[in-house]
């Protein structure tokens, strides 16, 4: 038997370079920070110094970012530079992931700030009972939860550092960094609060779960390589295969298998997706937003991490193992989220199953990873898959940020009260006449994600379902397209439904009042009457009946005007896709040149 | 003794807590399903640092710990707020989100 | 004495004979006199209830001190290995582990300035 330790290992004193981890510090430093400012400022105060405070942190870090991709790197030549004993390894996809987290994330945040008049995503006090005096005292003393920011931070801070892992320990602590931040911010809402909590609940239960998976598939590699070091892991530089584990590559296989399983469910890629439509349409809808885009980008840059560092796992090459995994994952990803996304009758759900299957398009190209020839260090699919990311991200936030201000009203004139996010298809109808800014804004975004010309969203499936025909896997492409062909469909009819239907229920005369108590918690739309159905009602769009579901939405629909920065990341995410969609070419270029090598 | 028995043993704790996890209706219960998992991996981490004579198992080891303390933490607070407002723990009862 | 392990037990010997030892000699020389208070189920001061309030169930706060206590309890954990070997990792250990103290300071504040540890 071997000795405990085979030689007392001599402490190497790791040399830290502070440059090139200014943009981890500055964002979770200022997470830290604005703990402090919880504990210190006045209410009054807190929430303009949490928001100045995240958006120059955000900010500061994807300019830190670029700076180093600009000026340390040398361009086109290939580097990956280990930090900390290796402990992080940031390379050209690290550094321009990142920047897409924190670009994306920052215009999340200005949705998140958005406190403007009933527009308050967030519960005075989450740990209050709904309904109960306390909470009732909060809202009237114009209590407002700003320790969202911190958490927001914290969030951030992990999934930058989850693509720049460069041991599996690292991977596994900003997979927690990133988790659990999102599960708590997840069950604050202020509308809804019961749906709220559970979709808290049902996250964390299953994020736990998954993690567990994530550890032991970190446990199976580590027993088979000797060593957790991604490099180290690669080149094989440790690798003796223990007498105990002799012909145990199932083992092996297993363990990345499981790795993988940890990272998917993240993604919300099929059959890790159960927790993804009830958590979009629990969470707080600007949540929902920074987390369906920079969640994904940030669990996809590990995904490739994985894929690349460990398909050629030296003297045993596990490529093929790794691409059909990652194929099936792809094919019910695509196929599950378009098809149900079409029976979604709740936007939130439908943006839900829509992420599902853009995961599974990203997939598509990560699948098309070639083969480790022991020299080509080239890999096209990074490139494809970080502008996929971009052009989601941008498309996500600006959605979720529009159908946050679309609101169910009670009552009328100066004392309508505002109740929570008008979910319903049915309620979507008009809303081009009603609010053209908001309705234009939607369609982009919906146009994005089903892949139109002209939006970033079309050249990010060309370049990614290229990728895949590259490797061979045209097939699977042609699989791709027809899904997104299905896509297209439900995309289309809200954009039909927004326009060129009318918005019955707006003239009619005021609703027979429903419980108050709906406000604070369950929200609306389970609990009115049913009346009977309006013979000769029209169908609203494809297959959608307009007569029932405006009846159960009685209240009406109010469109918030919303803060001016929620205003301002509408915007910048519409300008963005269109730009990105009709000169997609000096990014692509940019990224081609440099993404491209080892991630 | 055998070191590859921890492994099974590592192995069998953890399939206990995955079952755990999927049968259990208390969240609480299926929490710790989870926590089992946990440690089944913690387990294996060490015997696999004994069997690679080598101390990284073990510092995983110890954040593993450390990771699984914030995660009670985090799910006892949501646990507890739901179960403020509904006077019930069990998964069966957090139902309204379906479609 | 060869054997490094048995110091050991002659520590934990030490440990039974004063454990036991103590609880013996109160038994055998204490003085005895009872009355109702002492006979009461002891909850920390706490004026004892027939049943649990919440029938049987415990207060929320238990588990908000379970949480805090949890949480730092478990943060301890790093210091052992760095207790264990400060004199190899001189300086830069020590360092390290000022600022992972500091940083576990920062939740403190915030619990004790927001009243995490008032009981009422």
């Amino acid at each position: 038997m071997t000795p405990l330790i085979a030689a007392a290992p001599q402490f190497v004193q790791p040399e830290i370079w502070w440059t090139w981890l200014a943009p981890y510090l500055l964002v979770l430093g200022a997470a830290v920070v604005g703990v402090l400012v919880e504990a210190f400022v006045a209410p009054r105060a807190r929430r303009s110094t949490q928001l100045t405070l995240a958006l120059v942190a955000l900010l500061g870090a994807a300019g830190w970012n670029v700076w180093l991709w600009v000026d340390q790197f040398a361009p086109t030549e290939f580097k990956a530079i280990a930090l900390v004993n290796g402990s992080l390894m940031v390379s050209y996809f690290t550094l321009a992931l990142q920047t897409v987290i924190l670009v994306v994330a920052a215009l999340a945040l200005l949705v998140v700030a958005d406190r403007s008049r009933g527009a308050d995503d967030f519960a005075p006090t989450a740990a209050a009972i709904p309904g109960s005096d306390y909470e009732e005292l909060a809202r009237t003393k114009g209590l407002q939860q700003t320790e969202i920011y911190p958490l927001f931070l914290f969030a951030v801070g992990g999934m930058m550092l989850f693509p720049a892992a460069g041991n599996l320990l690292t991977m596994f602590i900003a997979l927690e960094i990133l988790s659990l931040p999102l599960y708590v911010m997840s069950g604050m809402a202020r509308h809804r609060r019961l749906l709220s909590q559970e979709a808290s609940l049902k996250y964390f239960l299953l994020g736990a779960f998954s993690s567990a998976f994530f550890l032991m598939g970190m446990a199976l590699v580590y027993g088979y390589a000797g060593t957790i070091n991604l490099w180290a892991i690669t080149n094989g530089h440790a690798l003796q295969v223990p007498e105990a584990l002799v012909g145990g590559r199932p083992l092996l296989v297993m363990g990345v298998v499981m790795l993988l399983v940890g990272v998917l469910f993240k993604v919300g890629a099929v059959p890790f997706h159960q927790w993804t439509p009830d958590v979009y349409q629990g969470a707080p809808t600007s949540i929902t937003g920074f987390m369906a885009a920079c969640t994904k980008a940030a669990a996809f840059g590990a995904v490739i991490r994985i894929v690349v560092w460990f398909a050629p796992f030296i003297g045993l090459d596990l490529h093929e193992e790794i691409q059909v995994t990652i194929v099936i994952v792809a094919i019910a990803s695509m196929l599950l989220g378009s098809v149900l996304g079409v029976v979604q009758h709740d936007v939130k759900r439908l943006l839900a199953y829509s992420s599902i299957a853009h995961a599974g398009f990203v997939l598509v190209a990560v699948a098309g990873v070639l083969p480790y020839d022991g020299q080509t260090f080239v890999f096209p699919m990074n490139s494809a898959v970080i502008f996929y990311l971009l052009a989601y991200g941008l498309a996500t936030v600006g959605a979720f940020a529009v159908v946050r201000l679309v609101r169910e009203s009670q009552g009328r004139g100066a004392d309508a009260v505002t109740l929570g996010e008008a979910t319903h298809l049915s309620q979507w109808a008009g809303l081009g006449r009603r609010s053209p800014f908001l309705a234009v804004a939607f369609s982009v975004f919906l146009l994005s994600f089903a892949g139109i010309p002209l939006t970033a969203g079309f050249i990010g499936k060309f370049t990614a379902f290229k990728v895949a025909v590259d490797g061979g896997l045209w097939w699977l492409a042609v699989l791709a397209v027809l899904c997104s062909a299905i896509a297209v469909f439900f995309y289309v009819r809200i954009i039909v439904l927004m326009f060129f239907v009318d918005p019955a229920a707006d003239d009619t005369e005021p609703e027979p009042a429903r419980e108050v108590v709906a406000v604070g918690a369950l929200g609306a739309t389970s609990d009115a009457p049913v009346g009977t159905p309006l013979a000769g009602e029209p169908e609203a769009g494809v297959g959608l009946r307009l007569s029932d579901e405006l009846r159960r939405t009685s209240g009406g629909v109010t469109v918030l005007k919303g803060s001016v920065g929620s205003r301002v990341a509408i915007a910048v995410a519409m300008v963005g896709t269109l730009l990105l969609g009709v000169l997609p070419g000096p990014v692509l270029d940019l990224l081609e040149k440099t993404v491209n090598f080892l991630p | 003794m055998e070191v590859g028995n921890y492994l099974y043993l590592a192995m069998i704790l953890f399939a206990i807590g995955a079952t755990t996890v999927m049968l259990r209706r208390s969240a609480i219960i299926a929490f710790m399903g989870v926590e089992l998992m946990l440690n089944a991996a913690n387990l294996a981490f060490v015997t696999f640092a004994r069997i690679h004579g080598d101390l990284s198992g073990q510092v995983i080891a110890f954040f593993v710990m450390v990771v699984a303390a914030a995660e009670v933490v985090v799910g006892l607070a949501i646990i507890v707020a739901i179960f403020r407002t509904r006077k019930s723990a069990s998964v069966d009862d957090v139902n309204l989100l379906k479609g | 004495m060869s054997n490094p392990y048995v110091p050991l037990l002659f520590l934990m010997g030490v440990a039974a004979v004063l454990a036991l030892g103590g609880v013996a000699a109160s038994a055998i020389i204490g003085p005895k006199r009872y009355n109702k208070a002492k006979l009461e189920a002891y909850e920390c001061g706490i004026e004892p209830t027939p049943n649990a309030v919440g029938g049987g169930r415990f207060p929320i706060k238990y588990y908000l001190v379970a949480m805090t206590f949890i949480i730092f309890d478990i943060e301890v954990v790093f210091l052992y290995p760095w207790a264990v070997e400060f004199r190899t990792l001189a300086v830069f250990g020590l360092v390290a582990i000022l600022a992972f103290i500091a940083m576990i300071t920062v939740p403190f504040i915030y619990e004790w300035r927001r009243g995490g540890f008032e009981w009422d």
